[in-house]
């Protein structure tokens, strides 16, 4: 019996992994099960162990071939390079998230986070000290290792020129001779320009000779010192956490909310009672204005949310939301309209002509016209009702809906509507005649027709398309994003394609793993749900 | 009277215009008549239009001219008053086998309760043996299961009249004897008349009370109707030992023979 049971679990875990599209980890499950060892581990070698050293493989050419490549923007980041940008990313969001709890801090909490900071500030600031030194020491270090590698090389170089100098003078001064001679017949021309020729030839070979020199030298320079750049970088980590620490205090301090709102009152306090005892009617109208202007600043704090600088979970959050929001727009027109496509063959022919011109047109384009379109309906887009309202919702309030949001999804509502549409169409129009047969003979009306018969049979090329909708889409929107400055990962990357920091390739590596990895997600998810809905287990790709 | 004339077909013509303007008549002037509770087979060689009259009778298909008179009313098109099993068991995948006779049930009856309805799907599919395959979706069944399902939804709708097309011609021949007597059975409690369509002529004389033969197309028509004199309700093995029984298949396959004999004739006029 308890055989049995284990069973039941065993089976219930494969057809999880089947119905998610996971079938490679079938053997594994199987092997833990106990079930053929020799052929799960067989089926393991093949279908996990290989693939797994094909991926390193390719991360090893990646890692080999990209400092190879120099570009204008750094050499190609490596896999370590991208990971380390990930994982400032993520320190990022981790530090904007304790600033705007820092910002909100009040009363007591505040002050002992005060402390606290400034004690760790303080421990920071001794460690930045010691390290600048080791830097300086590593600095020097370096410096007289270098002086001692180049001394020799810059002497021979400065003798070397010396002696050019001098060798070119006398040819100059052998030319000018020659030339004289010329000039008064003693010598043919052909040995003034087989002179200069030569001048010309042994400058050339000098010069070589000198910058060869040179070029060593600099080799010389550029030589990275291991001690130096190891004490660089702790001391930058360090000096990395000591700045967060002096911003921390700021927002504890200074730039704190509370902090602020009671400065303002007590400047609002201070003028009330300056207007109480207002010795003229000329001094009463310039404090009770200053008044006035200190409770309109008091009261536009009292709203005040911290301006968060943008994160990369901040714009993939956004990003998903509004690939959400385009899709659901899609299929919110394509279904219905699919399948009125596919019941009517009039209907159909009425739209074939607009699919046909319209479907290849490209997201750049879209994007273009909805921006102008889209645009026209948010004149005032700071106090339009309708941004208003979605900005107030719970959940999605922090995603900052913008028309921007608005003409991207409409951008991918666009493209990702004619793979539904097309499928859908093809679902319903392609219903068995036999499943027809049965609704003539039943006499089915049109909605038991329409609800019990075709959309049950088309759901499963409805899905179908509906998963290519949502692979469009996905794809759409980053260029969306990038193109129209809409927050998402699509200007995530544009930024950093525009800031050109040291980390910029990296990041942007890092950005393509981010989207590839969502949409592999998004694309599982549209699996398993065709999956629930196909009636005849559906056999689905990957 | 009506008990004699229940079914009735009329010269009726099924004509398919070709490529170039001309009707060509499938079937041509087909006579016969049901009486009420009747089995009546109807055979011939493939292609010769046996399909095309049943489905002029469940009304898939118009009629070109002549007419279908079911119950005293004439066919003018499909209704759930004339029960099709299809040759493939038709069965909406995304329904259970409760499901999919509930469909029909709902529509047919729509003034019953819910617990009349159900008590209707139960009987249908007890009737057919799968008390305890209520539940299953036709993938998990096999064939036979899957057509059991169609006789179901068919005899849960209460029809006038029963139309079998070639119900087992997909089925393997254990199947096959299995469900001819399940639909024996059932005809022996609720006396629907039935046309059924086969190639089999075992089959024919062992379920039917008449058998029709057809010729062979176009212009197709009764050939010849033989009454089969078994007593009801049938045992296989007994009747298989009867000298009728041969007899029957005899005559059946003579006819079906002479068919083939006379299309051959009639091919080499056409060559020669």
């Amino acid at each position: 019996m308890a055989e049995s049971a284990k069973d039941k679990v065993k089976y219930k875990i494969l057809k999880a992994l089947d119905v998610s599209g996971f079938t490679a980890f079938d053997p594994v499950i199987r092997l833990i099960f106990g079930e053929e060892p020799q052929k799960q581990l067989q089926a393991i070698v093949k279908y996990l162990v290989i693939p797994f050293f094909f991926v390193l493989a390719c991360l090893w050419i990646w890692t080999w071939m990209g400092p190879r490549h120099k570009t204008k923007s750094g050499e190609v980041p490596t896999p370590d390079i991208v990971w380390e940008s990930a994982v400032i990313n993520d320190t990022i969001a981790d530090r904007e998230e304790i600033k705007e709890q820092d910002f909100l801090l009040e009363g007591v909490e505040r002050e002992a986070a005060l402390a606290e900071v400034t004690k760790e500030y303080a421990v920071l600031s001794e460690e930045v000290k010691r390290l600048k030194e080791l830097v300086a020491t590593a600095e020097a270090e370096k410096a007289e290792l270098e002086a001692k590698a180049i001394g020799p090389i810059q002497e021979k170089h400065d003798a070397l020129k010396a002696e050019y100098k001098l060798a070119e003078k006398e040819r100059d001064e052998g030319i000018a001779a020659i030339s004289e001679e010329v000039a008064a017949g003693k010598a043919d021309t052909a040995s003034l320009i087989a002179a200069i020729r030569d001048d010309g030839v042994a400058t050339d070979a000098e010069r070589a000779e000198l910058s060869a020199l040179k070029s060593q030298i600099d080799e010389i320079r550029s030589q990275k010192y291991k001690p130096l750049e190891e004490a660089r970088k702790s001391y930058d980590k360090v000096a990395d956490a000591q700045f967060f620490m002096k911003t921390r205090l700021e927002f504890l301090d200074k730039r704190n909310l509370t902090v602020k709102l009671d400065e303002a009152q007590s400047k609002l306090d201070g003028y009330m009672t300056d207007l109480a005892s207002a010795g003229s009617a000329k001094d009463a109208l310039k404090i009770a204005k200053r008044a006035v202007k200190a409770e309109e600043s008091v009261d536009r704090l009292e709203g005040q949310e911290y301006a968060s600088a943008v994160t990369i979970y901040h714009q993939t959050k956004r990003s998903i939301f509004t690939v959400f929001v385009g899709f659901f727009m899609a299929a919110f027109v394509a279904i219905p309209v699919g399948i009125m496509c596919g019941l009517n063959k009039i209907f159909m022919a009425c739209l074939t002509p607009i699919i046909s011109v319209f479907k290849p047109v490209s997201p750049v384009v879209w994007l273009l016209i909805f921006q102008i379109v889209v645009g026209a309906f948010f004149p005032d887009p700071e106090n339009h009702a309708l941004l208003n309202f979605l900005n107030e919702l719970p959940l999605i309030s922090s995603l900052e809906i913008n028309p921007a949001l608005i003409f991207s999804a409409c951008t991918v509502a666009m493209c990702a509507v004619w793979p539904a549409l097309v499928n859908t169409a093809l679902g319903v129009s392609s219903i068995d005649q036999d499943h027809i047969n049965v609704a003539r003979v039943l006499r089915l009306g049109f909605w038991n027709r329409l609800f019990k018969i075709v959309i049950p049979s088309a759901l499963p090329l409805v899905f179908a398309g509906l998963r290519i909708s949502l692979g469009v889409g996905w794809m759409v929107l980053i260029a969306a994003e990038a193109l129209s400055s809409s927050d998402g990962l699509g200007k995530f990357v544009w930024d950093e394609y525009q800031n050109g920091s040291s980390l910029t390739f990296a990041n942007i590596i890092m950005v393509c793993f981010v989207v590839g990895i969502i949409g592999f997600l998004l694309d599982r998810m549209m699996i398993v749900l065709q999956r629930f809905v196909s009636f005849d287990g559906g056999g689905t790709s990957v | 009277m009506i008990e004699d004339r229940y079914v009735e077909l009329f010269d009726v013509v099924k004509a398919y215009p070709n490529p170039f303007g001309e009707a060509i008549k499938v079937v041509d002037g087909f006579n016969l008549l049901v009486k009420q509770g009747e089995l009546v087979s109807v055979i011939g060689h493939s292609g010769c239009g046996k399909s095309t009259v049943l489905n002029m009778i469940a009304g898939l298909i118009p009629i070109s001219s002549g007419g279908v008179i079911v119950a005293g009313r004439e066919v003018t098109g499909p209704g759930p008053d004339r029960a099709v099993v299809f040759q493939a068991p038709c069965l909406l995948p995304w329904l259970s086998c409760y499901g999919n006779v509930m469909l029909g049930v709902k529509q047919v009856f729509p003034d019953a309760t819910k617990a009349e309805r159900n008590q209707m799907v139960e009987y249908a599919l007890c009737a057919v043996g799968l008390r305890d395959s209520m539940h299953k979706y036709p993938k998990e069944m096999s064939g036979g299961m899957q057509q059991r399902v169609g006789i179901a939804r068919a005899i849960a709708l209460r029809p006038k009249m029963l139309l079998l097309d070639e119900p087992f011609g997909r089925l393997d021949s254990l199947t096959r004897m299995e469900l001819q007597d399940v639909i024996l059975n059932i005809l022996n409690f609720e006396k629907i008349t039935t046309m059924m369509i086969t190639h089999d002529p075992d089959e024919a004389v062992y379920m039917s009370d008449r058998i029709c033969m057809m010729t062979n197309g176009p212009h197709a028509k009764v050939g010849e109707v033989m009454d089969i004199h078994f007593e009801r309700p049938r045992d296989r093995e007994e009747i298989m030992e009867t000298a009728d029984f041969y007899e029957y298949r005899r005559r059946l396959l003579q006819f079906l023979d002479d068919c083939e004999k006379e299309k051959e004739a009639r091919k080499k006029v056409k060559a020669g």
